[in-house]
Formats: structure tokens, sequence, C-alpha cells
């Protein structure tokens, strides 16, 4: 049957090579071509492209408040980067912002999950509640948090700080206050994430591994350290990684919530270099500091993948 | 056995702490968005008060209506999702399944954009659109939020894609059809429920995108969840109108998110188990 071999050619297996299968082949290629075409113009367009131009504007002096002064400055923008205490301010505000969320969620979810995995009820209820901090928009959870939540006096945080003994506290005006509230309010909005994905693959763990533990006489302790943690590390190394990129560059939560104050005090490098480049006008700069996020996103997360290859 | 029923009780207790923990803020949101402002700023906080539609039928009918800015938050996440899909169901049918050359650097080049920092994008993207005027414009901010939208939806659809069984391309091929014609009679029904969890997320993902429409948006296209910083300001806090406006913002994405649940954390788990690797 000549058409079988034909399309076991063009389809999977390295069938020999014929002129007709180069042919194919070469059909083959152009079909692909056509269908990613589109994408990868877009993709090109709206992410390749900004990246090239952003390192270019990052060697401009480029103020929108002071046009006159704008012009090629070479690495300048880097050199006063690297002696801006803001900058440095900023990006240990990012590390210990996104350290405690991300160690917060996997810790908090792994111990949700292995706590709803044994219920032999009720799951259910945690599978539709867990869904909810999950899908609202981080800019609505950080406005209802920053005003029914944390408002002083009638905020139901506040409230239950009075009643605790604990005081009326000013939770967004002191900086430490502040920066607790922003990783509580991250933390609560995304727990849940590592909960479900860490519940899911739990559940796919196969039984008799823990059967057989079991007749060993191994301990829940030891079944969990054992059995349990290292089957589960894929998946705990995939969520600290997904966490990890998108609590480094978390912003609509911080900005609807402090606004990176009082102060700097919960200002990440992703809110300075906004704030550089649409509040205070000064785009070069910004585009500066956008860079070195990037080349900090880069480094993180090369260390992460190293982690997730290593055994 | 008392030391066993304790264990039950301390576990029920804290399930239901966190269940509590979780859906506090939203519960409380919504009552607030029922109450009047005297009764939201009310010390100790109420729960029980006469409910009224007062703060729903202001923000949606009042001066200062955010009716136009739901709309706007439909059109950007419908065109968004409209034209992501479009460009995104062949490119991750052709990266599971097509053979060509450069295929790996083509799939890493999709994982690699989901990387830059959305900060990075919108800097040159603001000077871009405001020389070509395209700041304030549904086509300037559905084309930004391709950016995030495309590479998620390629790398979710590709792991959907994967699952479909060679042999039924082959089967089809063999009865004479044409590549398109079996992607599209074959292949894409075999995928439906990846293609509508996919659909969820990227609407779910524009709906809710804050940074890029803070910039882009103006007078004509501003999202709700921009929209919202209006109710407010230094001076004073429309309390039961903001709650109102959150729920109103909230709806769809709960709604969508407890409808499709299952499928959800599916979407959610596919990358996080899968890419994880069983190797």
């Amino acid at each position: 049957m000549a058409s079988s071999a034909v399309t076991s050619a063009e389809i999977g297996s390295d069938a020999p090579r014929s002129d007709f299968g180069r042919v194919l082949a070469q059909r083959e290629r152009r079909f692909a071509a056509a269908l990613l075409a589109p994408a990868f113009l877009a993709l090109l367009a709206t992410t390749t492209f900004p990246l090239i131009f952003l390192i270019w504007t990052s060697a401009f002096r480029m103020d929108l408040a002071m046009p006159f002064t704008n012009g090629f400055v070479g690495f300048e923008n880097y050199q006063v980067l690297l002696s801006d205490e803001r900058f440095w301010s900023s990006l240990l505000v990012s590390l210990i912002y996104t350290g405690s969320t991300v160690a917060l969620q996997v810790v908090i979810g792994l111990a949700l999950a292995l706590l709803v995995m044994d219920m032999k009820r009720g799951q259910g209820w945690f599978r539709v509640i867990a869904i909810l901090p999950v899908v609202l928009s981080p800019a609505v959870v950080g406005m209802i948090w920053r005003t029914f939540m944390l408002a002083p006096e009638f905020g139901i945080v506040d409230f239950l700080a009075i009643n605790a003994g604990l005081g009326g506290k000013n939770w967004l005006g002191d900086p430490l206050l502040a920066m607790v509230s922003v990783i509580v309010i991250h933390t609560w909005q995304w727990t849940p994430f590592a909960f479900m994905v860490l519940l899911a693959s739990l559940a796919s763990l196969p039984e008799d591994i823990y059967e057989a533990a079991r007749l060993d006489r191994a301990t829940a302790w030891q079944r969990f350290r054992r059995i349990t943690l290292p089957l589960l590390r894929p998946a705990i190394v995939m969520v600290v990684i997904m966490r990890t990129m998108v609590a480094l560059t978390a912003f609509a939560a911080i900005f609807t919530v402090t606004a990176g104050g009082p102060g700097t005090a919960t200002e990440i490098l992703n809110l300075y270099a906004y704030r550089k480049s649409f509040t205070e006008l000064s785009i070069g700069y910004g585009s500066a500091l956008a860079v070195a996020l990037l080349i900090v996103t880069i480094i993180i997360s090369g260390v992460l993948f190293a982690m997730r290859r290593a055994k | 056995m008392t030391a066993k029923r304790l264990r039950v009780a301390a576990l029920l207790a804290i399930s239901f702490v966190f269940l509590l923990a979780w859906a506090f803020p939203i519960i409380w949101s919504v009552l607030n968005s029922l109450k009047t402002d005297s009764d939201v700023l009310a010390y100790p906080p109420k729960l029980v008060f006469s409910p009224t539609l007062d703060a729903y039928r202001d923000v949606l009918f009042g001066s200062g209506s955010i009716l136009p800015n739901l709309v706007s938050s439909i059109i950007i996440s419908v065109g968004t999702t409209v034209v992501t899909m479009l460009m995104a169901v062949p490119a991750a049918y052709a990266l599971a399944r097509l053979r060509f050359r450069g295929k790996k650097f083509a799939g890493f080049y999709v994982l690699a954009t989901q990387m830059l920092p959305p900060v990075g994008i919108i800097i040159p993207y603001f000077l871009v659109l405001r020389n070509i005027g395209w700041i304030d414009t549904y086509q300037g901010i559905i084309l930004i939020y391709l950016s995030f939208s495309l590479p998620f939806a390629i790398w979710l659809l590709v792991s959907y894609f994967e699952d479909v069984p060679f042999e039924m391309e082959e089967a089809a091929y063999l009865d004479g059809a044409s590549r398109l014609r079996t992607l599209w009679r074959i292949i894409i029904p075999q995928v439906r429920g990846g293609i509508a969890v996919t659909v969820v997320f990227v609407f779910l993902n524009a709906w809710n995108e804050f940074l890029f429409a803070v910039v882009l948006s103006g007078n004509t296209v501003r999202p709700v969840t921009v929209a919202m910083f209006n109710f407010v300001s230094v001076e004073q806090t429309l309390w039961a109108k903001l709650a109102a406006v959150s729920v109103l913002a909230m709806l769809p994405v709960v709604v969508l998110g407890v409808v499709a649940q299952k499928h959800i954390v599916k979407g959610l788990t596919v990358g996080a188990v899968k890419g994880g690797g069983r190797r």
C-alpha cells in the first residue's frame, strides 16, 4: 500500500526518504509555517520588538516633563542605577515580597492539601471556595482589602485586632505593617492556586506505595518525608517557579493597596520602574529599571530551573 | 478513641477557619454593597442591617455610571479572546503535531516571551501607541494583551493537542482529507474541552489585567478595574458604591470560575503536573 507508506513518512516514523517523501516533508514545513505565522508575528510585535526598543530606550535620557534635556546617554542610566538607593531598596523589597509569599503559599497550600485529602466529606466546598480568589482581579482584591478589611476603625482586621487586645493599628500607614499587609494579601489570593495544584498532584499519587509503607509500619511523618514529598517534588518546584515569576512582577494589588508606600516601604522593583516612567515621566531611567528587573527575573528563573533539573 | 475524635474536631476547626478566611473578604464586599454608607462605617461592623440595592442603582444608572466601563471590559476581554484563539489554535497544533526545522526553538521562544516583565513591555508600547494615536483605543489595548494571552494560550493548547492519538489523524488522512480539513474536522473537535478551558483563562486574564489598562486607557476606553478608582479619593470614599462596583467587577469571573471549576483546576495543573515531568 503506497499511500500508507507515504502517510507514515509524513506523520511520524522515519520511513525511507523517497523524492515523493521529500516533497511531502517540504509541504508539511510550509503548512507549519502558515499555521505559525500569525501567532509568531504577533509575538514578535508585542514582546520581542518592545524588548529591543526597551533596551534602546534605556540608553537615552528621555524625560517627558523636561523634553529639552533629552538625548543619548549610553550607559549613564545604568551607572546612576547602581548608586541609586531607591533601586537597591526596591530590589530588596521585591526579594522579600517574592520569597515570603511563595514560601507561605507552598507551605500553607501543601498543609491544606494534605488535610483536605484526608477529608471524606466537604472536599467539594474547598474546591469551590479555592477557585474564588484565584479568578479575581488583583486590582479588585487590593481594593477590597484596602477598604473593607484593612481600613482603620471599621475595617474587619482592625476590629479583630482591637478585640484581641492588640489595639487599633494603622495597617497601611506603618512601613512594617504595610509590608506585612501586602504579603498577606498576595498570600490570601494565591495560596488556593498552590493548594489546587498540589491537591491534584496528591490525588494522582499511587495508593499502593502507601499501603506497603503502612504494612512496614512507617509513621505518618515518615510516609510524608519519604514518599509524599519526593513524589510531589516536581509539582512543588513547578508551583514555586510559576508563583515566583508572578510575584516578581506583581503590580495591581500593591498599587491599589499602598501604591508602594508609605514612602517606599512596599515599592517593589516593578512598581519603582512604573512610577519612574509614568508618574515621574522619566522614561529612559524607567526603562533601565525595567531591564534590571528582567535581568533579576532571568537570574532567579535560571536558578529555579537548575534546581528543577537537579535531583 | 477520644484522641481520634479530638483530631477530627481539630481538623474540622482548621478547615472551617480556612474556608472562612478565603470566602470572607468576598462575602463581606457583597454585604457592604447592600448597605448604606453609614451602615458600612458602623462600629462594631454590622452583620444585621436592612439591605438595599441603592448602591447598585447609583453605580449603574446614576451620574458617573460605570456601565460604559463594564462595556469596555467586555469588548476588551471578548476581543482579546477571539484574536488570541484565532492565532493560538493553529500555532499550538503546528507545535504539537507537525515536523519542521526550528521547532524546539519555536517552543522555547513561546515560553521565553512569558518571562518578560509587563512593565518592560508597556514603556516602549506607550511611546509607540502615543505616536500613532492608539492610546485610549480598543485596538491598542487588545494588541498589547496578546503579549501575555498568546504565549499562555499556545502553551496550554499544545498540552491538549498532544493528547490526541496520532491514529485518528492518520485515518482521516488515508481517507483523503487534506491536512487543513483534518485539523478542522477531526482534531479540533477532539480538543474542544481544551479550547474551552483556554477561552475561559484568556477571558479571565484579559478581564483582570490592570497595569496595561491603567497606562493605555483614557476617557473612551476604561475597563472597570481602572474605573473603580473613581470611588476612592483623598477627600472621600463612596463606600457602598465601591463595594457594588467591586461586586460587579467580580461577578463575571466568579461565575465563570465556579461553572468551569473542574476544568480550571485541570488547566492550572497541566503545567505543574505535566511540565514537572514524570520522567
